[in-house]
């Protein structure tokens, strides 16, 4: 455990740097851990479970008197403190933390630190991540090599205190291939190594340093983790676990990151940017970090019940990210270790829990709120295609007025069936039949109950595809079918109803609920002409369904919401034919219409105006409605225009379509909002959402600071709190998240708890001075990285010696700089950089590299996973499409986080299945063919300079003659293999899409990919060291 | 997975070895001298905290709530109370899903399956399960089952990780964690997934680590070319070649070790070579074509195909012989909200007669004393009729109040009946079995006190019962 620096640590001398007199015991990083551990359950801060008064977490506690009348501690004198007699006694009886209850008794080193601890004076201190951070004067470094800036002060005395010495400076090559790994999550170029090996400049490391700062590839490294952190994923995360669209906020992320957004500002964006002050796009689509916890659109869900998980899914990956802080014990009982009170749990929770959004999230897509967030090059499309609009709005605009008085009934007396033809797929106004009664114009079409028309093999929709379904109805009765391609034994398909006297829109799949239907608040008038519409954009929810009753928008209820699967219906379009297998329409309809577009509110209340376009120009002007008035000028400039002005609007429709669909291809993504009527916010007593307690009012933990001056109370106020020069957790949070990013591991291990069950920093004067740092530079996250990365600390060489390992084999205080395997991202891309494969464009829709077959369908519902081709196979690992209950098993293999919930603490681990996944997988085969016709290719004439050059491509460095030689070796054995065998070499070489370089002879290539994947495999290639 | 390579070097070896001259060694002869590890990782210190009852668990999950009330929770007396409403008193305000808490009648449906005693026990089965009817003494039956989720998602999670969201370990993870491994060519908790089951989706979280390291989840074996992920060597690559290019590769690890000192670099050589090793191990394993005969006759003919539940019950006999700590199997496709007659009848021709035929099978070879068998789903099935109600077909929602599962083998206590429901399955009328307290008994028989494995996570010593579970001690031998 590398948790605590405890006695056995100051055996070798590592108090100093964290007490001033290396004799005492020191409180907060030796005595409060076991206090907490072992103690807090009964004794601390959750009144729920306090066994007896005693407190042991409050200074108040602890100089108490005991029950029994006893001083619990009498300072200097451990013997007659209650605390140590309990807890060495030897009666199991006496003795606490009670057998009884399953506590095992404190070691005697345990005991021993209390003892003394006791015997010194009991001093008391508060828990030091809540203090006040105050910046520590930096220590001095002797100059030079060692002592590049004050990090390097604060390291080396804490090592010195121990009876350590600084390793010396890693070689050039080896530091320029850590930094570049380190910053960029790619190896350094062959060209960049040389460059670098050949400046004389005593500043290049600092230079290459800023240039790999200022690389765009730094956003992307930097967003490895924070994606992690903000559990950001492709897909909803239950039950079939199908797409959502948040990769505009992962962009977003890599963009801050590059231009270096102060992290306040990074904060206040994604906790509050709806908050701010006349939003950005940006601002808003910064606040998708707290969507893009798991929805849950399983069929029965309570939605009441998810809300609640959502904000405390929201609550707990703030306090986690900014905090360090486990709130999320406090869920249901008051913390056990750390001030939070059930009470205050709920405050804060307050502030999450007022986002309009619902329980049960859509199966599929973005669940609202959402806003449609099309990237910068996409809004100057936009921009040009609204300029045309405009420009031909106006044109056409010219022709109205021109022509305002020449509209005249005689022009448009052919057009009495005019209507809108863009996309209109049927059409039937039953105007031929002889024997059938006036409808709306002409004839129209009676139904009794029994008969139906079938129009055959027409719009044949599935439920991503938008429509649209207008008729003239008279109703006779309550429950018909008006046009549908549906069958209601199943039921599956899509129609426009008649259920109960209300109108429903239904889009349904035949599975227990698989159905989007929504249904008019209101009935429908029965026994008179009605115009009535349905529209359904393909969005695969009931957000994108509308009623309309004579071209107006009629509320609507939705009746369910849960689509899955598709709704290709084997019946043909039919009108008058029932929801169910009995219910055939009674009435009259006329002018039936089914349009394969969703039609703009304004272009249905056009469709619903009686008269024709002939009517209505006969008509006083002053008698026309608006919409007969827009009818009438869309007939006009359509058919009796000038050919001139014909021209005009024909062009100015086209382009309205080509926006229409435009738009409809924009991303969207989810984010915060916050509603108008606040959601009131209860206790839940034992965290179960329907047993609400006493309500409360967003508010934060007592423990500390209160809200700045003037902030409001609410995730704004949130966000400033979080980020105001004189809280105590965020910058040493943030600070030591990024130190793991470059050590593998952080000042406070704990990254994720800073309370007192955390772990004590190991450097909490550096720790501290790196906080003020940060914080009086501007919370500026490259001089930080900048900082870190140019130390001496940082620069040291990773080898190991017998004498490191055994006197600190976690590397706690960084004699040595850390060896560590690279993140699962990084080992992708390094192969692929290496290969000359890597596709380097940023951002954008998440991508399908390689998975082997059948991994999707073997678990879900949903259908096989495809991979993508050309350069999407070969974009950055961060742009993976990542399902979520079932990630990209590479990355899982190499501890990437699952991303369903919130995770800030590094992991590596070593595994067998690490090894096959390197050998075997055909993404790391396909690169080690192109790997090696690069060898071929750039790396010279002869072996020895091709696998020098291979070499150098995976390590930044060349092989040492032993290394060498073996190189040679495998090749050439390799080389006589595949001569005897051609056919092997041609399989070997199979893996991937990419072509092969014909000019290259087989066997030869063969053999240096093997030795390539030999390379790739090596543990100094997917090591940073 | 488990798979510590428990590689014991000493300084000398890490840092005294000198160079082995040129290059290739055959470094798996190595291994196979002085540094191939015994068993893999060891588990815990301490763990197991007492002689353990089974060594190994069979864990046969029936994805998506199998009927008790059709199986194994006989209720006659329904019969006679076809279509008449469910009452009040009985459903007690409970909360539904939202498939049927609209619904305007909850009619009674009985189950149109003949029940019959079996064994000297004399425990009751449904007519479709006759072969786990056969071995009715073998088993003890939990009719007492509870859980606190009533949908898919949840209340597999809850049933898997002891939680009902995400981020907890698995309990065959739990058990990797603590009692380490018993097999250096295989790793200590396998999954399998029957092949072209369909229904509710499954989730790799549910044998995930969660916050145990990554080496704890279990290695999903799939049928086919490839049973593990990425095992098989690229086509046209040959064993030899594997191998002389592992001595390469670890002859140019060795090398950067001498110089570098990082034990990491050893334990990295060590992985490689257990992988080569599981290049060899699982194809053998997963070969039936050794198995006689008679053991197909067991199992049933769907055995020999690849994929199936049968296959997979037969490999998972393989695993547990082969010293696999934990298996688990997962059949999909019990979630019948309704035409449930005919789909149980189904679900049970593929899974009654193979997992019948693994116990029996595991006792032949006197594995069953040390083997515990768990056989259940994630809840049971509504009394009352979901949709339409006829005789002869009908269907059940999700139940979250009252299922059934059985266990047999090590530490069981065989034709025990355990728990009661009352006259409609609907509520447990006698002792009641929570999920955590049927993973404390699991764990108790494997020899471990659920209240001490733990594992601390953001401060908290996590545990999988939680601060739950009591032993089902009626069942234990």
């Amino acid at each position: 455990m590398r948790r605590l620096l405890t006695r056995a640590a100051l055996a070798v001398g590592l108090c100093a740097a964290l007490s001033p007199d290396c004799l005492a015991v020191d409180f907060r990083s030796e005595v409060r851990p076991i206090l907490s551990d072992r103690c807090y359950t009964c004794h601390g801060p959750d009144s729920g479970t306090r066994m007896s008064p005693l407190r042991l977490d409050t200074r108040e506690g602890v100089f108490a008197e005991a029950s029994n009348g006893r001083p619990v501690i009498v300072p200097g004198q451990p013997d007659s403190s209650e605390l140590i007699l309990r807890v060495a006694a030897d009666d199991p009886a006496r003795r606490m933390p009670p057998g009884a209850f399953g506590h095992a008794p404190l070691s005697q080193a345990e005991i021993e630190t209390l003892r003394a601890w006791v015997r010194e004076g009991a001093q008391w201190a508060r828990h030091w991540a809540f203090e006040p951070i105050k910046r520590p004067a930096a220590s001095s470094a002797p100059a030079g090599e060692w002592g590049r800036n004050p990090i390097d002060g604060f390291v080396l005395a804490r090592m010195r205190a121990a009876g350590l010495e600084p390793s010396p400076m890693a070689e050039r090559s080896k530091l320029l291939r850590r930094a570049t790994l380190d910053l960029t999550g790619l190896p350094p170029t062959a060209a960049e190594v040389r460059s670098f090996l050949a400046d004389p400049s005593p500043k290049a490391y600092e230079a290459a340093v800023d240039r790999l700062l200022a690389s765009a590839r730094f956003g992307e490294r930097m967003a490895f983790r924070w994606l992690e952190a903000a559990r950001y994923a492709d897909t909803n995360g239950y039950q079939n676990d199908r797409e959502r669209d948040m990769w505009r906020w992962r962009d977003w992320v890599i963009d801050a990151f590059n231009a270096n957004m102060p992290f306040d500002r990074f904060t206040v964006e994604q906790l509050a940017g709806d908050l701010l002050p006349d939003p950005s796009l940006e601002d808003l689509i910064a606040t998708g970090f707290n969507r893009n916890h798991r929805g849950n659109a399983e069929n029965g869900t309570d939605p009441d019940e998810y809300q609640v998980e959502y904000a405390v899914d929201r609550l707990e990956t703030t306090a986690t990210v900014w905090l360090g802080l486990t709130v999320g014990c406090a869920r249901c009982h008051d913390h056990k270790y750390d001030p939070i009170s059930q009470r205050e749990f709920y405050q804060f929770y307050a502030y999450f829990n007022n986002v309009s959004d619902r329980g049960r999230y859509y199966k599929y897509g973005n669940t609202p709120p959402i806003v449609r967030a099309p990237t910068p090059t996409q809004r100057e499309s936009l921009r040009a295609m609204d300029g045309a609009i405009a420009d031909l709005e106006r044109r056409v605009g010219g022709h109205a007025e021109a022509l305002r008085s020449g509209i005249r009934a005689a022009d448009l007396a052919g057009a009495d069936d005019w209507a809108f033809a863009e996309g209109l797929a049927v059409r039937r106004s039953f105007d031929a039949a002889g024997s059938e009664p006036a409808g709306v114009r002409g004839r129209a079409a009676r139904l009794d109950g029994r008969r139906h028309f079938d129009l055959g093999n027409l719009a044949d929709y599935d439920f991503y595809d938008p429509f649209t379904i207008s008729a003239w109805v008279r109703a006779d009765n309550q429950t018909g079918g008006i046009a549908s391609r549906y069958l209601p034994k199943g039921p599956k398909g899509f129609g426009l109803f008649l259920v109960g006297g209300k109108v429903q829109l239904r889009v349904d799949t035949a599975s227990i609920s698989d159905r989007q239907r929504v249904e008019s608040r209101n009935p429908l008038p029965i026994g008179r002409w009605v115009h009535v519409a349905g529209v359904y954009d393909g969005s695969r929810n009931t957000g994108g369904m509308r009623l309309y009753f004579d071209g107006r928008r009629v509320p609507t209820e939705t009746l369910i919401d849960e689509s899955l699967n598709s709704t290709k219906a084997n019946a043909p379009l039919r009108i008058g034919h029932g929801p169910g297998p009995d219910d055939r329409f009674q009435g009259v309809l006329d002018d039936v219409r089914v349009y394969s577009r969703a039609l703009a509110p304004d272009e249905i209340a056009v469709v619903a105006v009686r008269e024709t376009p002939a009517e209505i120009a006969a008509m006083r002007r002053a008698d026309r409605s608006a919409p007969q008035r827009d009818k009438l000028r869309r007939a006009y400039l359509e058919l009796a225009a000038p050919e001139s002005a014909r021209s005009d609007w024909r062009r100015l429709r086209a382009a309205l379509l080509e926006r229409e669909a435009f738009l409809a291809e924009l991303p969207t993504v989810m984010v915060m909002d916050e509603r108008e009527n606040p959601r009131p916010t209860h206790v839940l007593f034992r965290g179960s959402f329907d047993a609400p307690r006493e309500r409360v009012e967003p508010g934060l933990f007592s423990a500390l600071p209160s809200l700045p001056a003037g902030a409001p109370n609410n995730r704004m106020g949130l966000a400033r709190w979080l980020t105001s020069d004189s809280h105590p957790l965020t910058a040493r949070v943030t600070v030591n998240r990024f130190w793991q990013m470059l050590f593998g591991q952080g000042i406070v291990s704990t990254v994720e708890d800073f309370g007192s069950q955390g772990a004590a920093p190991t450097h909490p004067r550096l720790l501290d001075w790196l906080a003020a740092e940060f914080i009086e530079g501007g919370w500026d996250v490259k001089a930080l990285m900048r900082l870190i990365a140019t130390s001496a600390t940082y620069r040291q060489s990773s080898a190991v010696t017998p004498e490191l390992l055994e006197r600190d084999p976690q590397n706690l205080l960084l004699a040595r700089a850390p060896r560590l395997r690279l993140p699962a991202e990084a080992i992708r891309d390094q192969a692929l950089a290496i290969a000359g494969l890597l596709s380097e464009g940023l951002g954008g829709p998440s991508v399908k590299p390689y998975q082997p077959g059948g991994l999707w369908k073997e678990l879900s519902n949903w259908g096989a996973y495809k991979h993508d081709s050309g350069d999407r196979l070969y974009r950055r690992s961060l742009y993976t499409f990542w399902k979520r209950t079932l990630g990209p098993p590479a990355m899982l293999a190499f501890d990437a986080a699952p991303r369903e919930t919130c995770v800030v603490r590094e992991d590596r681990t070593n595994t067998p299945i690490q090894a096959l996944n390197l050998m075997n997988d055909p993404t790391y085969n396909e690169a080690a063919r192109l790997y090696a016709e690069r060898m071929l290719r750039e790396g010279g004439a002869d072996d020895a300079r091709r696998l020098a050059y291979g070499f150098l491509l995976a390590t930044a460095r060349g092989p040492a003659g032993r290394e060498a030689s073996i190189l040679r070796e495998s090749l050439s054995r390799y080389r006589d293999r595949f001569l005897t065998a051609p056919a092997d070499a041609d399989r070997v070489l199979s893996a991937g899409e990419a072509p092969r370089d014909p000019g290259l002879d087989t066997p030869e290539l063969a053999a240096y990919a093997t030795v390539a994947s030999m390379l790739l495999n090596l543990d100094e290639t997917i090591t940073r060291e | 997975m488990t798979f510590d390579p428990g590689v014991a070097l000493t300084r000398r070896q890490l840092f005294g070895s000198s160079a082995t001259g040129l290059g290739i060694v055959a470094l798996s002869d190595l291994l196979a001298e002085d540094l191939r590890p015994a068993p893999a990782n060891t588990g815990l210190d301490g763990v197991p905290h007492f002689a353990p009852r089974a060594k190994r668990v069979i864990y046969l999950f029936q994805s998506g709530g199998p009927s008790q009330m059709d199986l194994f929770d006989a209720k006659p007396g329904l019969r006679e109370l076809q279509g008449s409403e469910l009452p009040d008193s009985v459903r007690g305000g409970q909360r539904l899903t939202g498939m049927t808490a609209a619904q305007s009648s909850f009619p009674v449906a009985p189950s149109k399956f003949e029940f019959a005693r079996a064994g000297e026990s004399g425990q009751e089965f449904g007519e479709l399960i006759p072969h786990i009817a056969s071995i009715s003494d073998k088993i003890a039956v939990i009719r007492s089952m509870t859980t606190e989720q009533i949908n898919h998602d949840p209340a597999i999670t809850y049933l898997q990780t002891g939680h009902q969201l995400a981020g907890r370990p698995s309990l065959g993870s739990w058990l990797s964690y603590g009692l380490g491994s018993e097999s250096s060519s295989l790793p200590s908790y396998v999954v399998m997934v029957s092949l072209g089951s369909t229904g509710q989706p499954l989730y790799s979280r549910l044998w995930g680590s969660g916050f145990l390291p990554t080496r704890y989840q279990a290695v999903k074996f799939r049928a086919g070319r490839e049973p593990v992920l990425y095992l098989n060597d690229p086509d046209g690559f040959s064993r030899t070649d594997r191998r002389t290019y592992l001595d390469g590769l670890a002859a140019l690890n060795r090398a950067h070790l001498e110089e570098f000192g990082d034990p990491e670099i050893e334990n990295r050589i060590a992985q490689y070579e257990m992988a080569f090793r599981m290049q060899a191990s699982v194809p053998e394993l997963t070969d039936l074509s050794s198995e006689p005969d008679s053991v197909f006759e067991m199992y049933g003919e769907d055995a020999r195909k690849p994929g199936t539940y049968a296959s997979n019950c037969l490999l998972a006999r393989r695993l547990v012989e082969r010293g696999v700590r934990c298996v688990q199997l997962f059949h999909r496709g019990w979630d019948h909200h309704n035409n449930l007659p005919s789909n149980l009848a189904q679900r049970c021709a593929e899974t009654d007669r193979a997992s019948a035929a693994l116990v029996k099978d595991l006792e032949r070879r006197g594995l069953l004393e040390e083997t515990l068998v768990v056989w259940g789903g994630e809840f049971g099935r509504t009394v009352y009729c979901q949709g339409e109600l006829t005789r002869q077909n009908y269907g059940r929602d999700h139940h979250p109040r009252c299922f059934s599962i059985w266990l047999a083998g090590g530490g069981i206590r065989g034709g025990t009946t355990h728990g009661a429901t009352d006259d409609f399955s609907y509520n447990v009328a006698a002792d009641p079995v929570s999920v955590p307290d049927l993973h404390a008994t699991i764990l108790h028989l494997m020899g471990v006190d659920h209240k001490r494995l733990t594992f601390k996570y953001q401060g908290r010593h996590f545990r999988l019962t939680d601060v739950h579970g009591a032993l089902v001690r009626p069942i234990l031998a």
